[in-house]
């Protein structure tokens, strides 16, 4: 199922929950929409399930509009971060209970149940009522239910958050698998970019009502389109660091306070063209500590994260993350060399935050 | 024996250092001085600002003199248990150093609080009445062993060798003397009968109050403040609460306990049954005998249409007021409509409203509504149907507050669940919140039942000189009917009343348990 959000805003009296929100979601597409906390993203997912109507704009499922069509008429599945599942019922009644309202034959709900239950890994537990399941177990019920009706569209609001880490991770790869077995187009609200980076096929990133990009994500990592984007995705986080980029005997020379370096021909060029200050962004795994470095600076804190180490560099008045091997012993205080990889650092405007480099 | 000495020097080591005693001393006296000041302080309070204010209103009260008294009596107790407090730290260790603690401190304590009666002629030195001379009993009567010259005995020409034998015409002896003089009062008069020498004589002496300033009168109370300071030291402190529970229930207890002894027995004195020669004995099953059969001293009646109207009262009013509030708390949790905070806060208001003042304004509304067809029998006056409405209507505040609170407990997501599953609003009401909030239903139909049950007032009302009349009206109109009023039976009415609710809450207790235990843990 194609779903087509036109211009949609959402409106709480004077709050606004979305606005002017366009994105195109093809058939069979694993979307996440990815924001902090009070983005509107979970507003949208609502307003997708109908349980909230459009301000303005238009929802189309397929050609037909949906506007106004009743959460119950529009074949959507929904799993919550709560689980929502019924507690008064049993495992069974719980997932039968959309095919019981679809007036499903007694005979074919019991069948329909016991294979959702079976793929899910919970064929042995329909007995039993929710508060005697395991946080894991309430989940595969919860996504059960969603998926006994065969629904067009399937919706997440941040399902996994409530589990422990182990768990989200298993979690994670079921669900990718399964989304793309059935190939229901599926919406996946979270706010963990892990979550979105590495289930979804594009990535909705957004950020106080608005849509800051919308994206494959190995596209959103690389080609970041505003600073938002940059310092959202990715972890640990982009650096920022305010500098000037000039042109020298056809070379570009970004500089600040303590910090000279060189940028490469593409992305010097359009950060000299942009008059004043920009903001430029490198990834922690873009700098190196290294002998031959050029930028001289002092170890603040050393973050053993096990596979690597995650480095707090103090270079003057700017600090820089950046992640070294578990194998290296440094230690606070320490003076190191860091070396850039100046073909991978982004500009970006400091007025409108958006790239210098790539443009919607 | 170096071994052991080591093992004495670890043990001493470990064992927690006691403060010096003097410290403690201090410490359980500083507590016990600061809980009788403060007892003062609030007796004071009461008797000298609070009382004053009264009488300044021209209000006749009694309440602030009884308080400030009462606090008075209780003050050294209190004190006693304050103390003792920090004595009970050390029954574990060493019980010789906790009691002798806590007897030094009430020792102490109890000095002062005689030390003030003593110079306040209060408690044990408050000045009693007497009559001034000194008695023994003897075979022939009370004996007067000496009088006091010029004492009340002497004005009255008592002299030493007269036998008392009587108070006007009634016998005494020595016990039953002194206890007439110490209930008397200043200046009254008692007329004595007594033989002096082979004459029988009267004559009338009059109480007088002397400050006797006995010291030995203080041995009983400190003998009971140090037993009681004991009880208080090795009282196993999980009993303190029971105690205090039972000693604060007793009244409600024996009110039950009288009632049923009450309704099985032909005549009670407190709480003992009696029967016609006032002998313990006396049960009998009359008073349920007659319940049914149906005449209580002449008053003819039918009890299973007076039951049957109190039921129907009850269970309409419960079933109108759990769906009305239920849905209104619903709606007013869930949707957002023009006017919900006034109507929230104006139902609140409501709730405060004092139903009695509209009993007037009601009574002309159900007789106008009497005089339309249909309707009129209906919910008119003199029908179930307006009893129970008018009681509805004043039960519903508090149910939609209540409804409204348990539906805001139940998380916005499972009702989104229900309508993307494919459910009606409708119907997500009915099927899935309705089951989460039954431990509210519940509370509330029994809060309706018991009110509808009970209720005396409206049916009394708006059921004037009809055959509708509930068990509470019956009630009324059997002690109206009856002179002298038979309380047994009365009694026997009152716990014919309480049945049903016996049963209802037996069973809805085991119901509330259960969704207690069962449901909550599914609402993660």
């Amino acid at each position: 199922m194609r779903i087509t959000i036109d211009n949609l805003t959402k409106k709480f009296g004077d709050v606004v929950g979305v606005e002017d929100l366009t994105l195109h979601i093809d058939d069979g597409e694993f979307v996440a929409f990815l924001g902090p906390s009070g983005c509107g993203k979970t507003t949208t997912l609502l307003t997708l399930a109908g349980i909230y109507k459009p301000t303005e704009g238009q929802i189309r499922f397929g050609e037909r509009v949906v506007n106004q069509v009743q959460p119950k008429d529009r074949n959507i599945g929904m799993v919550f971060q709560s689980y929502a599942l019924y507690p008064h019922m049993t495992v069974f009644q719980n997932i039968a209970y959309p095919l019981k309202l679809k007036k499903v034959a007694k005979n074919i709900q019991r069948e329909r149940v016991q294979q959702v239950a079976n793929v899910m890994g919970i064929g042995n537990l329909l007995d039993r009522r929710p508060g005697q399941l395991s946080g894991g177990q309430q989940q595969r019920v919860a996504l059960g239910r969603a998926l006994v009706k065969e629904p067009d569209v399937l919706l997440f609001d941040e399902p996994l958050s409530n589990l422990d880490a182990r768990l989200r991770l298993t979690m994670r790869g079921e669900i990718k698998h399964l989304q793309k077995d059935l190939g229901i187009t599926s919406i996946y609200v979270t706010h963990d970019q892990v979550e979105a980076m590495t289930m979804a096929d594009r990535i909705a990133v957004m950020n106080g009502g608005h849509l800051q990009a919308f994206d494959a994500p190995d596209e959103l990592y690389s080609r970041p389109k505003t600073q938002f984007v940059a310092g959202f995705v990715g972890n640990p986080p982009m650096n920022f660091v305010s500098v000037e980029v000039s042109r020298s005997n056809g070379r570009f020379i970004a500089e600040t306070d303590r910090l000279r370096l060189e940028v490469g021909g593409d992305r010097g060029g359009a950060a000299a063209g942009f008059a004043g200050a920009v903001v430029m962004g490198i990834r922690p795994e873009d700098i190196q500590i290294s002998g031959d470095g050029d930028i001289a600076g002092e170890i603040y804190v050393v973050e053993p994260l096990g596979r690597e180490d995650l480095i707090d560099v103090r270079v003057g008045p700017h600090s820089f993350l950046l992640l070294a091997g578990a194998e290296t012993q440094y230690r606070a205080g320490e003076e190191v060399k860091l070396a850039f990889d100046m073909d991978k650092v982004q500009f970006f405007d400091p007025q409108t935050e958006k790239s210098i480099l790539w443009q919607q | 024996m170096a071994g052991a000495g080591s093992i004495e020097m670890g043990k001493i080591k470990e064992a927690p250092v006691a403060p010096p005693i003097r410290r403690d001393l201090l410490e359980a006296l500083q507590t016990g001085a600061i809980s009788m000041a403060v007892m003062l302080i609030a007796a004071i309070f009461f008797s000298r600002i609070i009382g004053p204010l009264f009488t300044l209103g021209n209000v006749e009260e009694t309440v602030t003199d009884v308080l400030s008294r009462l606090l008075l009596l209780v003050m050294p107790y209190v004190a006693y248990i304050a103390a003792a407090s920090v004595a009970r730290r050390y029954t574990y260790i060493d019980t010789a150093r906790a009691l002798g603690l806590a007897f030094t401190t009430t020792l102490a304590l109890f000095s002062v609080v005689s030390a003030g009666h003593y110079v306040s002629d209060t408690g044990v030195f408050a000045p009693r009445p007497a009559l001034q001379m000194t008695l023994v009993q003897s075979d022939a009567g009370i004996r007067v062993e000496s009088v006091v010259a010029g004492g009340a005995a002497d004005l009255a020409g008592i002299q030493a060798g007269d036998v008392i034998t009587a108070i006007r015409r009634d016998p005494v002896d020595l016990q039953a003397f002194n206890r007439r003089v110490s209930q008397s009062l200043e200046g009254d008069p008692l007329r004595l009968r007594f033989i002096r020498g082979d004459e029988e004589l009267q004559e009338t002496v009059r109480i007088v109050l002397l400050s006797g300033k006995h010291f030995n009168a203080l041995l009983p109370g400190l003998a009971f403040a140090l037993a009681f300071t004991a009880i208080i030291v090795f009282l196993p402190g999980q009993w303190a609460p029971y105690i205090a529970l039972v000693g604060l229930l007793s009244p409600l207890l024996i009110g039950y306990f009288w009632v049923i002894v009450a309704t099985f027995s032909f005549r009670t004195e407190g709480l003992v049954p009696l029967d016609g020669n006032d002998n313990f004995g006396g049960l009998t099953l009359k008073n349920w005998e007659s319940i049914f059969v149906g005449n209580i001293a002449g008053l003819e009646f039918n009890i299973v249409p007076i039951f049957m109207t109190s039921l129907a009262i009850a269970v309409v009013m419960t079933f109108i007021v759990l769906l009305v509030s239920s849905m209104a708390g619903y709606a007013l949790s869930r949707m957002n409509f023009p006017g919900r905070r006034f109507f929230l806060s104006f139902t609140l208001i409501l709730h405060g409203f004092p139903a009695i003042t509209l009993l007037i304004p009601i009574f002309f509304v159900l007789l106008r509504l009497g005089d339309i067809p249909f309707i009129g029998e209906l919910i008119g006056f003199n029908t179930i149907g307006g009893i129970a409405l008018v009681m509805v209507a004043f039960q519903l505040p508090l149910g939609v507050w209540l409804m409204k609170g348990f539906f805001d407990n139940i998380p916005w997501d499972m009702e989104r669940s229900a309508l993307i599953d494919g459910a009606s609003r409708w119907r997500t009401y009915w099927e899935i919140l309705l089951p989460q909030i039954r431990p509210g239903l519940l509370a509330l139909g029994i809060f309706a039942f018991i009110g509808g049950w009970n209720a005396y007032i409206i049916p009394a009302t708006y059921s004037i000189g009809s055959g509708v009349s509930n068990l509470p009206v019956f009630l009324e109109e059997l002690i109206d009917a009856t002179a002298p009023v038979d309380w047994n039976q009365v009694a026997a009415v009152g716990l014919f009343q309480l049945i049903p609710i016996f049963i209802f809450f037996i069973f809805a207790q085991e119901y509330l348990l259960n969704i207690y235990a069962g449901g909550a843990k599914g609402t993660s």
